[in-house]
């Protein structure tokens, strides 16, 4: 079973997580900011991470930097997952190290044919 | 309403400065008072956008409570995505005022430091007279004040940057 890490500050959004990727096979490691992602990411191994952009503590951003630091995150594939849409932003988000970027709101399917494509 | 500083009603024996504090205080009490309504709006239409969703959410429930028994996780690949699918407004529908929550918290968070900032002014403003060492007091007040509110938009976090309706665009590196 795969395990994913989601990292969202708000706890609908990561309730809705949870549902659509549990009820689909995948494990869900839940985090409400970026600090608790990085202690949770490195506590478990998570085949990808998906991580919102405005947080407190730490932002997305600034995770997917803390994460490709560590060795076993390094290929690991990290998307963000955010309103945010700014080509600014996603370019902070690429200079980071994030595999790709979706738009919130997301919708289900789509998300989950993304997962298997990254997962398989 | 109180007129000063020889307007008509002008409170007696009052010098022209302290009748500008009186005027002034007023005015902040004023604002003090419409910032705080605002705030409490604000609760009322956060309250009001939760209990609207949640009143027409049923196809989210369904998919909670399926989940929950564990029905939709035993069951088939293409009756697991059907459900997926048959829930999606629902999740857009959560997903939107969930965002219009964050921006309403923090738009309520803006407005509570706005208050804390006005009330020490009006209460600071309440205990001055026109002795020149209060007034610089007072000013310096202000000055902190003003500091204050303009690191506002530095200190609070943006919790949202969307600016328009419609299920998000996906894209990979």
């Amino acid at each position: 079973m795969k395990t994913i890490l989601t990292v969202d500050d708000s706890p609908s959004i990561r309730q809705m997580l949870a549902y659509v990727l549990s009820s689909n096979g995948y494990q869900v490691i839940e985090a409400g900011d970026g600090e608790e992602g990085l202690m949770l990411a490195k506590a478990n191994r998570a085949d990808l991470v998906l991580t919102d952009q405005n947080m407190p503590k730490m932002d997305g951003i600034a995770l997917i930097k803390a994460l490709r630091a560590l060795p076993a995150y390094k290929q690991v594939p990290i998307m963000m997952l955010t309103t945010e849409s700014s080509p600014a932003l996603k370019q902070q988000g690429r200079d980071a190290g994030a595999t790709g970027w979706m738009v919130k709101p997301f919708d289900p399917e789509k998300l989950l044919e993304m997962l298997k494509k990254i997962l398989g | 309403m109180n007129h000063v500083d020889g307007h008509p009603g002008a409170s007696p024996g009052l010098s022209p400065t302290q009748a500008k504090l009186l005027a002034l205080q007023e005015l902040v009490r004023r604002a003090a008072s419409q910032v705080d309504s605002a705030h409490s709006e604000i609760g009322e239409t956060r309250a009001i956008l939760k209990d609207a969703v949640e009143q027409l959410m049923p196809a989210f429930t369904a998919l909670r409570n399926s989940e929950k028994s564990g029905e939709l996780r035993d069951s088939p690949t293409a009756e697991r995505i059907r459900a997926i699918r048959a829930s999606g407004p629902a999740f857009s529908a959560l997903q939107f005022q969930d965002i219009s929550d964050q921006l309403l918290a923090h738009a309520q968070v803006r407005l509570q430091r706005l208050l804390a900032e006005v009330e020490g002014v009006a209460a600071a403003l309440g205990s001055s007279d026109a002795e020149p060492s209060k007034i610089e007091a007072l000013m310096q007040m202000v000055a902190t004040a003003n500091d204050n509110l303009a690191a506002l938009d530095i200190s609070l976090v943006k919790p949202v940057g969307k600016a328009h309706l419609g299920t998000g665009d996906m894209e990979f590196f």
